[in-house]
């Protein structure tokens, strides 16, 4: 604990904080440029100057640690001119570009400019120019702008975890470079465009497209993996123009993933914004039609349609009202065959902490031992993954992996693609099990490719009885955490929506199926069927249809999601579903009319007060549960065979994960930039 | 019987026959446009006391359609200039395009790329999205 005195004000500060902190404290701005909260102190940029007395000259205040007694004044004579001279030196190589500039109106310097900067300029020399570097496909750079602040330089080597970028060249031949011209190897580099205060480094897809100040901006949460990214939908007209990460502390701090920020473009692509009908006869084809239409198609399918022949599957992207609401429709009409686990997973849900990420994302901090079992964090959770390297890089973490090989940007003991490696760390044979033993705060984390076919009970059962043994359950810890990667899924189970597999639901007795944004479906298991698909975009599941109902993505409607830790979040509407298309709550609700059943609803109000009815959870917003450890004493005999490799694949590759992902063609680019990465280095 | 109807009372198709009179009574011929038109001027000179100044006129040849008058012509029919263009003709510039009359309402108005009339096929715009087609 450190007492300063601040223009007049006196501050007490925890140990360890800089001079900047305690300014910030006392209410005192201070401009900066390479300082930030996540990153490492740099203090090259020395804009934070303030003048500390007994001090013979200014001092960086974000680089200072604050110590007792100090007495800083920030808005003297002296620090008006120190602040006045630093901005004249940066911008001596600034361009004056601010018109054709991405970050007007946006920008760090731009605006401390004003605040800070001198009048007119006294510069009238030539300003230098530095040649712009290829930083792959998602980030376009101005390196003439760049002012050497090496945020990203930081970011890249702390956060990222690739080394890839870095200063070369001294004093006014300094440059930010890839070293070898290519883009960053992680899924995060997205996030140095967020970071970089100046336009030296902006979006590529979103070059010259829009200006910041003509976007409408909506608070909503994402919907691209299970994590639920708090993210920020930037809109003009009906066009979202760019996804920024939004602060929430508890999820993703201020990073997202790649894959949320620039899936953006495949909401305007494929889209269905029709009803489509099957022809009848040899060559059906599908054809647009009307909403009645449709219906009237449906009906006539239905007719004569036993109780349970009904059954339905759940897409990834599914939100919570479409699911209890076609859960309802079913119900209705007799049937329970309703599933969400698409990818053949087979975890135990007695209980909700048996398949959600019990330890929390920030929980993830203070766990001081991991296992990952058959999980490809970077992957599946990418800020999740994150948060392990966060923890990783403190120091006093072990972790071991358990599955097949992968690179997660920091080091993971590699036990082997095995199950009995993980028996034998339950038993206790193995040598990670003293790791699990000697840590206060052991965690587990098991990938949804673990608990995948034959073998996924066999892995859950021996999760809890590792979780048991080690005390990785207990009354202020929770360390049994289940990665699930699709959006839809917390919401589905906790709703119950299991009907013992896929298989089983497209059983032969099965007249009439639906999909709600179901792709990934076998299309042999399908003929026969009569399919009503219910979705936003024209994917696999649309083409295996009879009839297509469309409906809104996650930014057309306001909605409920379950993220991985069990935190429900709602989506805020930012644009309007094209065309035809509907929110799937309505469709269902339509859909009863057509079935001549009473689903109990007619509007969102009273559709929610059903659904808090039933699951009293969902309306307790970004709340976690808390430690629940109920149904954890489960003791199942171990039966695994001697060898099993462990999938933990992604389905169509990591950017390639869902039908909004697929139609976007940012993406479509980033793979196609990896896989030429790799070429090229497989070659040279 | 009806066109001479016509040319006594309409004078939006072809000038009337009291024009013609009137022309043949005090015009002078000027000269004539590419187009045929042909330019008079009164014979009498008006009085400069009076404030008059010369009279000058324009028969068509077809259509009454002011637009058809190109530039040099009309500044003289203004008293920009003294002299006619067949007497004083105008510099032509190298990028001086022919005179070409106004083809508002006609079929070959002008529209812009991306109008219904010109084809409807427009540039992408904001919100505008790919449906998908099986």
């Amino acid at each position: 604990m450190a007492t300063l005195t601040i223009d007049g004000i006196e501050v007490t500060v925890e140990a360890g904080a800089t001079v900047l902190q305690a300014c910030e404290q006392a209410g005192a701005e201070i401009p900066r440029f390479c300082y930030h909260e996540r990153l490492s102190i740099a203090g090259n940029c020395r804009m934070c100057l303030v003048e500390l007395e007994k001090a013979p000259k200014p001092i960086a205040s974000c680089a200072m640690p604050a110590g007792d007694g100090m007495v800083v004044h920030t808005k003297t004579e002296t620090v008006k001119k120190a602040r006045e001279g630093v901005m004249e030196f940066l911008l001596i190589n600034h361009p004056l570009d601010c018109p054709i500039c991405d970050q007007g109106g946006e920008c760090d310097l731009q605006d401390q400019a004003v605040g800070y900067g001198r009048g007119l300029s006294r510069y009238d020399e030539g300003k230098r120019a530095v040649k712009d570097k290829n930083m792959g496909p998602l980030i376009s750079t101005t390196m003439t702008r760049c002012i050497h602040c090496m945020r990203c330089v930081r970011f890249a080597t702390e956060v990222a975890g690739a080394d890839e970028l870095g200063a070369l060249g001294r004093g006014e031949g300094s440059e930010v470079t890839t070293y070898l011209e290519g883009s960053l190897n992680s899924e995060m580099s997205g996030n140095v465009i967020d970071l970089c205060p100046v336009g030296a480094l902006t979006s590529k897809p979103y070059a010259f497209t829009a200006r910041s100040w003509e976007l409408k901006k909506t608070e909503t949460i994402d919907v691209m993996d299970a994590v639920g990214s708090n993210i920020r939908v930037d809109s003009r007209g009906n066009q979202i123009m760019r996804i920024l990460p939004r602060l929430n502390e508890g999820i993703n701090e201020e990073w997202i993933s790649d894959k949320t920020r620039f899936h953006y473009d495949g909401l305007l692509k494929n889209r269905l914004d029709t009803a489509f009908v099957k022809s009848s006869g040899k060559n059906a084809k599908l054809k647009p039609a009307s909403w009645q239409d449709a219906f009237k198609a449906i009906k006539k399918a239905a007719k004569g349609v036993k109780a349970d022949a009904y059954g339905a599957l759940i897409g990834d992207l599914a939100d919570v009202e479409a699911m209890f609401a076609l859960k309802t429709l079913l119900g209705q009409l007799g049937s329970k065959s309703i599933e969400c686990r698409l990818d053949g997973s087979t975890g135990q849900t007695s209980a909700r902490s048996s398949y959600i990420f019990n330890t929390s994302i920030g929980g993830i901090e203070h766990a001081d031992a991991c296992l990952l079992v058959g999980c490809n964090p970077r992957e599946e959770a990418t800020l999740i993954n994150s948060r392990l390297r966060k923890r990783v890089r403190v120091g006093g973490f072990a972790i071991a992996n358990v599955g097949p090989k992968a690179d997660l940007g920091y080091p993971v003991e590699e036990l082997g693609n095995d199950f009995n490696h993980l028996a034998q760390v339950t038993v206790g044979t193995h040598k990670f099990a003293k790791a699990l033993k000697a840590a206060k705060n052991p965690m587990v984390i098991i990938g949804q490719g673990a608990l995948k076919g034959k073998n996924g009970a066999g892995v859950m059962a021996s999760c809890l009885e590792l979780a048991e043994k080690y005390g990785m359950v207990s009354e202020d810890w929770n360390g049994l955490n289940v990665l699930q990667h699709a959006a839809s899924r917390v919401g589905a189970l906790d709703m119950g929506l299991m009907a013992g597999g896929v298989d089983k639901v497209l059983g032969d007795k099965t007249e009439i199926v639906f999909l709600l944004g179901a792709d990934d479906v076998d299309a042999d298991k399908l003929k026969g069927k009569f399919v009503i698909y219910m979705g936003s975009h024209g994917d696999a599941g649309a083409s295996l249809a009879d009839v297509i109902l469309p409906t809104a993505a996650y930014t057309e409607k306001q909605a409920t999601y379950v993220n991985v830790e069990g935190r429900v979040q709602r989506t805020v509407q930012a644009t309007f579903p094209p065309g035809e298309a509907r929110e799937d709550w309505t469709v269902v609700r339509a859909l009863a009319d057509v079935f001549g059943v009473d689903v109990g609803f007619n509007n969102m109000g009273e559709l929610r007060a059903k659904l808090y009815e039933a699951y009293p959870h969902f309306a307790d917003e970004d709340v976690l549960d808390g430690h629940d450890t109920k149904g954890f004493a489960t003791k199942t005999v171990m039966k695994m065979g001697k060898v099993t490799s462990i999938a933990a694949e992604f389905a169509g590759g990591y950017y390639m994960s869902n039908p909004i992902a697929r139609s976007s063609n940012i993406l479509a680019e980033v793979v196609a930039n990896i896989a030429e990465q790799q070429g090229s280095k497989a070659h040279g | 019987m009806f066109k001479f109807i016509k040319r006594i009372f309409i004078w939006w198709e072809v000038s009337t026959l009291g024009t013609q009179w009137h022309t043949f009574l005090h015009g002078e011929k000027v000269g004539s446009d590419d187009e045929g038109n042909l330019y008079y001027k009164g014979k009498k000179k008006a009085p400069l006391s009076a404030g008059m100044p010369e009279r000058r006129w324009v028969v068509y040849n077809g259509d009454m359609d002011a637009t058809r008058i190109p530039a040099e012509w009309h500044a003289w029919l203004h008293h920009t200039s003294d002299l006619p263009p067949s007497e004083a003709p105008l510099e032509t510039k190298a990028f001086e395009t022919p005179h070409e009359t106004n083809k508002t309402g006609s079929k070959e108005a002008y529209f812009p790329a991306g109008s219904p009339m010109s084809g409807g096929k427009r540039a992408s715009a904001t919100g505008d999205y790919e449906a998908w087609r099986p």
